[in-house]
């Protein structure tokens, strides 16, 4: 095995770990909600969301780093560039990760003064992390886009997939750059931070993503390279044509020009076609296998991810993404929803679905097959399912009540937030939120003990 | 927009796309199991899905080109599949046809070099 696959491996673990307190922090702070004296002076409910998004984005990002760190030497046949940095830059991140969390945990917040920014929290949604873990960041990017760069040059050689995840690294280190902010008026922060946000998810991300699932598809199903490179650079740029410019969704009342709700409204509407065609695309990968393959919980989750995407990103997304329905559901439980389907399909399940690939290799399994993954996924899948259900109602509440009739007052807050609806809801997502804990119990059991239960009939070749 | 509308349009334009997704996946699944069942439900979810759009452009509030926006939505709807499926064929079938005429290429050096 190359030193660039057990640092993968090490990243997995990591990512695990971290989608672990993604999925506690998103219980405990569902659970503000039903009471919300719940570590009233110990814990505020706005550190506990800021653990659950920012864990989200660690371990979604050390899920792409691993795929990318395993699969890399076996694309281009060598080990690693730079390999050694990779490899100490890996618990530098995991450290600061751990700092991080100590201090959201324990200082909370500070002044609004330059040092509250560079040790305590920059205050901006989603990249919270003070400058100097942000600093960090940037140089693991840099590390990172080294490692794949580097490789390419010291094999001398590069494929269709490693090309476009070449190209696809530039943006992504130069958008997170934005994570520094430097702008006072906060319509043109928040017209730029938008661009980190966005672009990283619904541009750089999707195609990390794609170049991800190109490669697992060729081990799982053994679908030839032409064919994997011709779908994935029409997928990306289909998804990056409708993606790119769906930005605009997000310029919605933040004091942009009245032409961003024509744009943003328009390409955000057409995301959900190309969604389409990677679902007839992955149904049509498991009919031409018969669903058989040695590896069912891969090709399962896979199967999720194609799935997710299209339902949380395309269905979620499109009931609101037209202006008039925005003006209401705009920042409500309903956005909520969306984020949590469209975040799990997009992403959640393709990592998963490739960790159970390099469990079989690493773990030289013939055939994965377990009943715990099975649990794993219907608990964590239907869960999912049911808990954005949950927020969706109490989201229509807050739309209706809350923005529709009461005119977003504080009064009609207020009555948006006793409503029924609203409180079941959130009770229904909070039960369901358990069941989705549960589910991620079961698969770290199942991974942890996969290659012991599992039936080993032959050993497979050693990982390439 | 009404109070009321909100939460309808929002509903709709929901319906409208998961319509749009179900016909996309049984119209896949027709192709690879020829049962006509299938191959009904699909064209029933395509009906539905069309009916969901009549019901946006007739009754919605929203203005006339986020009309014309959904209509043209529901034809590419409509053509996604069949083309992303004839394309998939395609690039498969050249794969195989290259995949199987590779041995004989192979055989014929071999032949060659003897």
């Amino acid at each position: 095995m190359y030193r660039s696959q057990t640092l993968a491996l090490k990243y997995f673990s990591a990512a695990i770990t971290f989608f672990g307190v993604m999925t506690l922090t998103g219980l405990l702070s569902s659970y503000y909600y039903i009471n919300p004296d719940f570590l009233f002076g110990i814990l505020p409910f706005n550190i506990m969301k800021i653990l659950h998004i920012n864990t989200l984005v660690i371990w979604l990002l050390m899920g792409f780093m691993g795929s990318i760190y395993w699969f890399l030497p076996g694309e281009l046949g060598r080990e690693t560039a730079g390999i050694r940095a990779a490899e100490m830059l890996f618990y530098v991140f995991c450290a600061a990760v751990a700092a991080v969390a100590v201090v959201f945990i324990f200082v909370q917040y500070g002044g609004s003064n330059e040092a509250a920014l560079w040790l305590i929290n920059q205050g901006r949604k989603y990249v919270e992390a003070p400058r100097w873990a942000a600093l960090g960041i940037v140089v693991i990017m840099v590390v990172f886009a080294y490692n794949v760069i580097g490789t390419a040059i010291a094999a001398r050689k590069t494929t269709g997939i490693i090309m476009v995840l070449m190209i696809d690294l530039i943006p992504l280190i130069l958008l997170y750059l934005i994570a520094f902010p430097a702008i006072i008026n906060m319509s043109s922060d928040l017209f730029w931070w938008w661009w980190l946000v966005h672009l990283w998810v619904e541009a750089t991300w999707e195609v990390l993503i794609g170049c991800i699932m190109a490669l697992a598809l060729m081990q799982l199903l053994g679908t030839s390279r032409r064919i994997v490179e011709a779908w994935l650079y029409i997928e990306v740029a289909l998804v990056l044509g409708t993606g790119i410019l769906g930005l605009g969704h997000h310029y919605f009342w933040i004091g942009t020009p009245g032409y961003w709700l024509t744009i943003g409204g328009f390409f955000s509407a057409l995301e959900p076609l190309p969604l389409l065609g990677m679902v007839v695309h992955a149904v049509y990968d498991a009919g031409a296998q018969h669903m058989k393959t040695t590896n069912r919980p891969a090709l399962y989750w896979m199967m999720a991810e194609a799935f997710g995407n299209f339902i949380g990103a395309g269905v979620w997304g499109f009931m609101i993404t037209l202006p008039q329905v925005n003006l209401y559901a705009h920042g409500t439980q309903w956005t909520v929803s969306h984020g949590h389907f469209a975040f799990w399909g997009a992403y959640a399940c393709g990592i998963i679905s490739v960790l159970y690939l390099v469990l079989q290799r690493t773990r030289n399994l013939a055939v994965v097959e377990s009943h715990l993954w099975k649990w794993s996924f219907a608990a964590l899948n239907l869960a999912l399912v049911g808990m954005t259900g949950a927020l969706l109602v109490a989201g229509f509440v807050q739309a209706f009540v809350e923005r529709a009739i009461g005119g977003s007052t504080l009064e009609a807050f207020i009555s948006g937030q006793e409503n029924a609806w609203f409180v079941d809801g959130m009770v229904a997502r909070f039960l369901l939120a358990v069941v989705f804990t549960a589910g991620y119990v079961v698969l770290v059991w199942d991974v942890v003990t996969l290659g012991r239960r599992a039936p080993v009939i032959a050993a497979v070749s050693p990982a390439q | 927009m009404s109070a009321l509308a909100t939460l309808e349009t929002g509903l709709l334009l929901g319906l409208y796309a998961l319509l749009a997704g179900i016909w996309g996946v049984l119209w896949a699944l027709a192709q690879l199991r020829p049962m006509p069942i299938v191959a009904r439900a699909a064209v029933a979810a395509y009906g539905l899905h069309v009916l969901a759009a009549l019901i946006i452009v007739s009754w919605t509030p929203l203005g006339f080109g986020w009309k014309c926006l959904i209509v043209g939505s529901s034809l590419a709807f409509l053509v996604i599949p069949p083309i992303t499926w004839r394309l998939l064929r395609r690039t498969h079938d050249k794969e195989r046809s290259e995949h199987d005429r590779e041995p004989s290429q192979h055989s014929r050096r071999l032949v060659a070099r003897l």
